[in-house]
């Protein structure tokens, strides 16, 4: 009995749970993301690529790391959805924004939607991790070169970083995650929205 | 129609029993929508605590219908119908804006239940053929979706009466029940 409470307690407080938002626009590869995240990470299967339609909602996945717990939230990236974005920001610990790197015809609405995430006070101190996403496409351009193209003033401010992905093949994506957990764990918006849910009886 | 639905839904929970319920308020286009996807024969059931409950069995998953709203004190029969849910699809007239709060308000109210806590979340902006109907964004809007944080949730266009949009809705169901769902 008594380990049983034990393994109870462990479960549910020697993890601390992060809350991680996917965004960036529409075709950037969000829900391949969340899909090859679940298949490496646990023994769901994930959905084949071919198999995945544009989200129109909120897609979930869940990973158990030896020291945390995430939840990636991945919401629809068409213009007409994208106002719901801002409902998840106060609960989100760190954002993950992704842009379709063979695409540069689209990094121009990549970067206003990026900017538009960065000046929200909402997401004040959340780390960002940007990604450069379809590496498995030639024409994908380095992190280098999305940089420079995305020229963002705002991310010299917080704790940041470029990572070169494909969410096809999981090139990149341990890398990634290693780096979120790393950093949201001792972030100071991690700090404050632990505080903030001890307030309230969890 | 009834095609699709077989290729989608015919291996999906293997011999497991499951449930999904197809909610909302009267006149939002349920039964029409059962009637549509052509999965079975559709019983209506009147039981003696008074609320009509339509079911259609189709293999191991049974979809069961009725109207939310209305007399509460009948409530708490709902209850028997909740074990086992995997999925909820719930369907809003999106011309009747006048009565979009009391459609909100009982979504939620659903959601609470406890036994309906792992089920994923469909919702169907039903009637867009009529004048004036609403698009999803702003049904979205409307039912404050974004209140969801703990399951998955996906809003689709859709016209009963012409077949539109149901199955796009039920190939996102069905993925998202097949890679693990809420």
């Amino acid at each position: 009995m008594f380990s049983l409470f034990y393994g109870l307690w462990k479960y549910m407080f020697s993890k601390t749970e992060f809350h991680i938002l996917i965004l960036g626009i529409d075709k950037s590869g969000k829900t391949t993301l969340l899909e090859k995240l679940k298949s490496i990470y646990s023994n769901l299967e994930g959905l084949p690529p071919d198999r995945i339609v544009p989200t129109v909602g909120l897609n979930i996945g869940r990973v158990a790391l030896p020291n945390a717990k995430l939840v990636f939230w991945d919401l629809g990236g068409q213009p007409g959805l994208r106002s719901i974005w801002e409902k998840y920001y106060e609960e989100a610990h760190a954002v993950v924004f992704v842009i379709d790197a063979a695409c540069p015809s689209r990094f121009e609405d990549s970067k206003s939607a990026l900017e538009k995430v960065l000046r929200n006070d909402e997401l004040q101190g959340a780390p960002v991790l940007i990604l450069a996403n379809k590496q498995d496409l030639p024409e994908a351009v380095s992190t280098e070169e999305l940089a420079r193209y995305l020229d963002l003033k705002k991310l010299d401010e917080r704790v940041s970083m470029y990572e070169a992905v494909s969410a096809y093949d999981g090139l990149g994506i341990r890398e990634s995650v290693e780096w979120l957990v790393e950093v949201m764990e001792r972030s100071k918006r991690t700090e404050m929205l632990s505080t903030r849910a001890g307030a309230s009886p969890a | 129609m009834g095609i699709m639905f077989t290729r989608l839904f015919s291996s999906l929970f293997g011999n497991r029993e499951a449930r999904i319920l197809v909610l909302g308020l009267d006149n939002a286009g349920k039964t029409t929508i059962l009637y549509r996807l052509q999965m079975g024969e559709v019983v209506s059931t009147i039981p003696t605590i008074g609320f009509n409950v339509e079911t259609v069995q189709y293999n191991n998953i049974k979809f069961q219908v009725w109207d939310l709203g209305g007399q509460t004190s009948i409530r708490p029969y709902w209850r028997c119908y909740f074990p086992n849910t995997q999925a909820i699809i719930y369907v809003v007239d999106s011309s009747d804006t006048d009565r979009l709060v009391i459609a909100k308000d009982e979504f939620h109210a659903i959601l609470e239940e406890e036994e309906l806590r792992g089920a994923v979340v469909l919702i169907f902006a039903n009637k867009q053929d009529l004048p004036g109907a609403l698009d999803d964004a702003a049904i979205a809007e409307a039912l404050e979706l974004h209140k969801i944080k703990n399951r998955q949730w996906a809003i689709f266009k859709t016209s009963a009466i012409k077949g539109e949009g149901l199955f796009e809705g039920l190939d996102w169901l069905s993925n998202t029940l097949k890679s693990g769902g809420g």
